[in-house]
């Protein structure tokens, strides 16, 4: 499979994989992948998702073991039972989602598990402090010792994250998607601190699917795809469009959104708005703080921002999923905000959500049942007696399927079996079918990799084409170029913005997703 | 790391009846060693409840009871409401229908006895609506509130059979007994077993209908599933979740009555050896599915009983059925690593 030669890496790689294989069940996740990292090297691995890219760097990290094949770290074979014995060889793991304790301050953090102790029996505050201090200048990075976790940006946090996979020791440093959860500013912070690193002679393994940053910071890209190395290059002989061919094994066709309302399509009546929306939580602390924007027929108003500054509760505002506690929404005409999400739905309103599993599908139902959820009086899947008519339900599912490229299907598939791009299809398939008139989406390809992200997008933009409003909320800024027409920012519960797409910049949006700057 | 690859029908089946042999199998040899008289002990557990028609008329009034309550506890389950008021709403549904049965008494005949069957399920129903109410208005977690009711009703009920209802002529605390115009009728050509058996095994295939085969049961199994993805597609969860229990508690109050109505003709104090519990132990046995209750209500009721002749008979002990319940509630809940969860 492999494309290249197997490199002559020689003794000089400090970390070195030979043919490891894992199994889960009887699904094989790795077959046989070869890996070498060197010191003072950035080595990006770039896959699909399921290419088996978490479970090689969960093998490395001791999370995981493999069940062929050999790990040899520094010249010696390793066989690292469990993360903590990989940080003592000297292998520090940044995950994904953060493992901090936001309580506690960015001292105690770095030193849970290994407190300086006094008499062996109290935590060393002062030396602990002391340690802290050293590590953070050490990389010169914007922290206090002292500093609260809970009170630290996301970018803040990472850094944390970073110290404490790095301890005094580690020499091999691995990053997992450490870019997801950036803003544009705090990732070009996080690829300085990247560059740092490998001049100090650190290996870096950098897991990512975003092309632009794997050419960016990499001295060399390995592609997995389905649990197979296929190629191992030298980043400048590489183009984003190789990578992508590596990583989907086709050729790809990014979507160009011609867009735009048609002028036709231009009524009086926005098909869905919102006037001035509020929300706060249950302790009346603000959540949007006068929210407003209008989606005529045809166009796609995409939010930026940056996680968690109130895009769930408008998406949940916006289906009638959250009570507001002032202003209004409507659509066409029509005030819908009391209305509850069933009367919504029937006014033709679908909803995408953020999280698939939690609001999307009943992840122990079948496809079928998922996919029939509100569709059947309109499809006539029940009988006169109110009961339902399974053949018809089943043979409407597989049509969905065979529709929207649902991969390993069958309609009596428990939808949970299902991968997350399979997941979301089967998702939109359903809240498209009613042919709806606006549509709230939320993070649709969030967890997507490229070849469902393409399917999603096309999807999205094809309603828009029907004449369809979209509400597109997405902290993928290259989602929201690829398909807004105009482009919203959230920032603190409230929405900047709303600025044509031929006018803005991802330098423009991403200042304003950091809330510096209004917008032009 | 490959499995052995075997057909799915085949798989199924195995998954099903593997546990109970292998706890069956098991306990023959725990018998082997510490009984002197193995084979009458295991011949008493597995066949003496058809050694004599009077034998099996025991077997089925003590299976009916049992899947009323498994299919009561898999409505409840089934909504995600995790009814364990079972035996509460049992003991309401008995005294409900012996109160209505005892004042119905110059009605004509079917008026009395299903006046005194609907009063037992409709009290049972009010009795488990109440907790669903709690739940969905104030998110008051139905596990306590349900267990807690089963000690109401225990006490109020067990007021009621000491103090105004009691028969004083009776032995020990019993209500008066009923006319026999409320009497449930035995199935025919099989005496003492009382026709309420042939009800439980009607409501299980509609059980079945009405949870995977109606639109209701479909919103239902979803709100129960995942409530928030029912919020979001426009499901009234709860709303469902309140039909599920009164139906849940209406069944469960059903058996009440029709025990007091068809087997003791009279509440009876303690009638129940904790038929609430066992219910929960025969509907999470058939992994929640109506058809499932009745075979595990059916082999819990051949074991129940079977162990007292054993007794009888033997020098094994009936506690032995304890254990190897226990050992097949282990089996069947366990599951390889890595497997996924039963849905």
């Amino acid at each position: 499979m492999s494309s290249t030669a197997k490199e002559d890496v020689g003794s000089d790689a400090l970390l070195r994989l030979r043919n490891v294989s894992k199994w889960f069940g009887e699904k094989q996740a790795l077959a046989g992948v070869d890996l070498d990292v060197r010191p003072g090297e950035v080595h990006v691995v770039c896959g699909e998702n399921g290419a088996g890219k978490s479970t090689l760097m969960n093998i490395i990290g001791g999370v995981l073991q493999p069940d062929e094949g050999e790990v040899i770290f520094d010249n010696r074979p390793a066989r690292f039972a469990d993360p903590l014995a990989a940080s003592r060889a000297g292998v520090g793991m940044v995950h994904q989602h953060f493992r901090l304790l936001p309580s506690l301050t960015v001292a105690e953090n770095l030193y849970l598990n290994r407190q300086p102790r006094r008499f062996g029996l109290f935590a060393d505050r002062a030396a602990m402090r002391r340690g802290a201090a050293t590590l953070i200048a050490r990389y010169g990075f914007d922290l206090g010792p002292d500093a609260v976790v809970g009170d630290l940006s996301v970018g803040q946090r990472q850094r944390v994250e970073i110290l404490k996979a790095l301890g005094f020791e580690a020499r091999l440093l691995i990053l997992d998607e450490p870019t997801a959860v950036l803003t544009p500013g705090e990732v070009a912070q996080l690829l300085d601190v990247v560059r740092e690193l490998r001049s100090k002679g650190r290996a870096i393994l950098f897991i990512t699917h975003k092309l632009t940053e794997a050419l960016d910071v990499s001295d060399r890209v390995t592609v997995l795809r389905q649990g197979r190395r296929i190629s191992t290059q030298a980043t400048h002989l590489l183009s984003e469009r190789s990578i992508a061919i590596d990583m989907v094994g086709r050729e790809m066709r990014p979507l160009k959104r011609e867009g735009g309302p048609r002028a036709e399509a231009k009524t009086p009546a926005p098909t869905l708005s919102a006037s001035d929306i509020v929300a706060t939580d249950s302790e009346g602390r603000p959540l949007l703080g006068g929210v407003s924007f209008a989606i005529f027929p045809g166009e796609i108003l995409g939010v930026a921002g940056v996680d968690g500054n109130g895009q769930t509760e408008l998406s949940e505002a916006a289906a009638g999923l959250r009570r507001i506690q002032g202003g209004a929404i409507h659509m066409a005409a029509r005030d819908v905000t009391r209305l509850d999400v069933r009367a919504r739905r029937s006014l033709g309103l679908g909803f995408i959500p953020e999280d698939r599993l939690d609001r999307g599908v009943s992840a122990g139902m079948t496809i079928a049942e998922n996919v029939s959820v509100g569709a059947y009086r309109r499809r006539r899947l029940v009988n006169a007696a109110g009961l339902v008519r399974v053949a018809a339900r089943d043979a409407y599912a597989a049509e969905k399927i065979r529709e929207f490229d649902v991969r390993g299907a069958t309609p009596r598939t428990p939808i949970g079996a299902l991968s997350g791009g399979n997941i979301q299809k089967v998702v939109i398939a359903r809240e498209l079918d009613q042919r709806p008139v606006a549509l709230v989406v939320a993070q649709p390809t969030r967890g997507l990799d490229v070849g469902a992200t393409e399917f999603v997008h096309r999807q999205i933009s094809a309603a828009a084409e029907r004449g369809c409003g979209v509400l597109l909320i997405s902290s993928e800024l290259s989602e929201i170029f690829a398909l807004s027409d105009r482009i919203a920012v959230m920032f603190r519960g409230r929405l900047v913005g709303a600025v044509d797409r031929a006018s803005a910049t991802e330098e423009s949006i991403g200042l304003m997703m950091g809330g510096g700057a209004r917008a032009p | 790391m490959k499995l052995l690859v075997l057909p799915p029908h085949f798989r199924t089946a195995a998954t099903l009846l593997g546990p109970p042999v292998a706890v069956l199998a098991g306990g023959f040899a725990l018998v082997l060693a510490i009984s002197s008289d193995p084979i009458l002990a295991y011949q008493d557990l597995l066949f003496a409840n058809f050694y004599s028609a009077g034998s099996f008329a025991l077997f089925i009034n003590r299976m009916t009871p049992l899947l009323f309550l498994g299919l009561s506890v898999i409505l409840s389950f089934r909504a995600g409401m995790f009814n364990v008021g079972g035996e509460g709403q049992l003991y309401l549904g008995a005294m409900a229908a012996t109160i209505a049965g005892l004042a119905s008494a110059g009605a004509p005949r079917p008026l009395g006895l299903l006046l005194a069957a609907g009063a037992g399920a409709a009290t049972g129903a009010v009795y488990a609506l109440a907790p669903a109410l709690l739940k969905v208005r104030l998110g008051v977690n139905e596990v306590v509130s349900t267990l807690m009711l089963n000690f109401i009703a225990l006490l109020l009920t067990q007021y009621l059979v000491t103090h105004p209802l009691r028969d004083p002529v009776a032995y020990g605390a019993v209500s008066w007994m009923l006319p026999a115009s409320v009497w449930l009728p035995e199935i025919p050509g099989l005496l003492g077993a009382t026709s309420a058996a042939l009800i439980a095994l009607a409501v299980a295939p509609l059980a079945w209908m009405l949870l995977f085969r109606t639109l209701w049961g479909a919103d239902l199994r979803a709100a129960g599933s995942n409530p928030r993805f029912a919020e979001a597609v426009g499901i009234d969860a709860s709303r469902r979740v309140l039909e599920a229990m009164a139906l849940s508690g209406g069944i469960a109050g059903l058996a009440g009555a029709l025990y007091v109505l068809g087997v003791g003709h009279r509440f009876e104090q303690n009638f129940s050896p904790g038929f609430g519990l066992i219910g929960l132990t025969v509907a999470l046995l058939a992994r929640l599915h109506p058809f499932g209750a009745v075979a595990t209500a059916a082999f819990y009721a051949l074991v129940l009983n079977g162990a007292a002749y054993m007794q009888i008979d033997t020098d094994v002990p009936r506690s032995l059925v304890g254990l190897l319940t226990g050992f097949l509630v282990l089996f069947m809940t366990a599951r390889g690593r890595g497997a996924p969860a039963p849905s």
